[in-house]
């Protein structure tokens, strides 16, 4: 699982267990908060942009307890630009479909569903989550990516 | 009590960033660079804007820390003894004068709280307060406002980040793996 420095130059990394079981245990209570700040932003003061940074938060506390390499293996270079890119869709089909519908831009009682403004606008901060937790996971693997060329001279 | 907490608060920011700039090492600037986020986040919730304030706690003291991080695990720490970086006086001046004119603003700002204020007599805030819930359905005005009444500038928002965020994954990519 973290064998990511062996007979390599060092990096920031340090393979530390009590690091790794407390990243293993609080992570389902981040990622759970994380939603929930998603999902509560209607309600209380939260939202897409706030719970998908706590959710993209996850990424990098895996990163920095198993290896950022290691965990960049795990997750795959597609995943942070298709959530972004899911996410920017999403977004814009939510809101082109009133006008479809006949409605105008976001116009969400054009959908013809009970409470569909309140659920629309869940839908919204969703999908504002996901472009959020994606560019943040893109951009620490891309920034900490590197680091194993360098880290000889750096240390 | 509550002026006594907003006063520690604001000479806790000021004192951070002060830290932040003056700081000659380089991990202890970003430290105290991410302590500063968090007062400034605290200092939002002082000004009833949690959502600002979360996102403050997030993005500032959270993630931009370890970006920060990160990136200086690339650099050498600067050698000597000093702690505190020399100030240029050229630089000390142009940066006070600059503060000085930005802070005339200051007091073409309403008091805090002020009955007065553009924000409590504004006939589009009012409207918004008035028919949020039963026009969108949801409790938090902030929200209905983001998603529903300015939800084509949120879309422009969204795509500015995709547009942005891909830019900069595909430059660095490129710089990474050639």
């Amino acid at each position: 699982m973290s064998d990511s420095t062996d007979e390599r130059t060092p990096t920031p990394y340090v393979e530390s267990p009590i690091i790794m079981a407390t990243v293993r245990i609080i992570t389902p209570f981040v990622f759970t908060f994380g939603l929930f700040v998603m999902f509560h932003g209607a309600d209380s003061s939260g939202g897409g942009f706030q719970g998908g940074v706590i959710v993209g938060t996850i990424v990098l506390m895996l990163g920095m307890a198993f290896g950022i390499e290691t965990t960049r293996n795990w997750v795959g270079p597609k995943l942070p630009v298709g959530l972004v890119g899911s996410g920017v869709l999403a977004f814009i089909l939510i809101g082109t479909g009133p006008v479809l519908l006949g409605g105008s831009f976001l116009e969400y009682h054009a959908y013809e569903i009970h409470h569909a403004s309140k659920y629309g606008i869940e839908l919204v901060e969703l999908a504002i989550g996901l472009i959020v937790s994606g560019i943040v996971t893109g951009l620490f693997f891309v920034i900490a990516s590197g680091m194993e060329d360098n880290g000889g001279e750096t240390a | 009590m509550n002026e006594a907490l907003e006063i520690a608060l604001l000479v806790f920011v000021v004192g951070s960033a002060l830290v932040t700039a003056l700081l000659r090492d380089v991990l202890g600037s970003i430290i105290a660079f991410s302590a500063y986020s968090l007062g400034i986040s605290i200092v939002w919730v002082f000004l009833r804007a949690p959502d600002v304030g979360l996102t403050e706690a997030a993005v500032g003291a959270g993630v931009i820390t370890v970006l920060f991080l990160l990136t200086i695990a690339k650099t050498v720490r600067p050698t000597g003894e000093r702690t505190v970086e020399r100030v240029n006086p050229g630089a000390l001046i142009i940066t006070i004068a600059f503060v000085a004119v930005l802070s005339t603003t200051v007091f073409a700002l309403p008091p805090v709280g002020s009955s007065e204020s553009a924000v409590v007599t504004d006939n589009v805030t009012n409207y918004y307060l008035e028919n949020a819930y039963t026009e969108t359905e949801v409790n938090n005005v902030v929200t209905a406002v983001l998603a529903a009444y300015r939800g084509f500038d949120t879309l422009g928002e969204a795509v500015v980040v995709y547009s942005a965020g891909v830019g900069i994954l595909l430059v660095l990519q490129k710089e990474v793996f050639e």
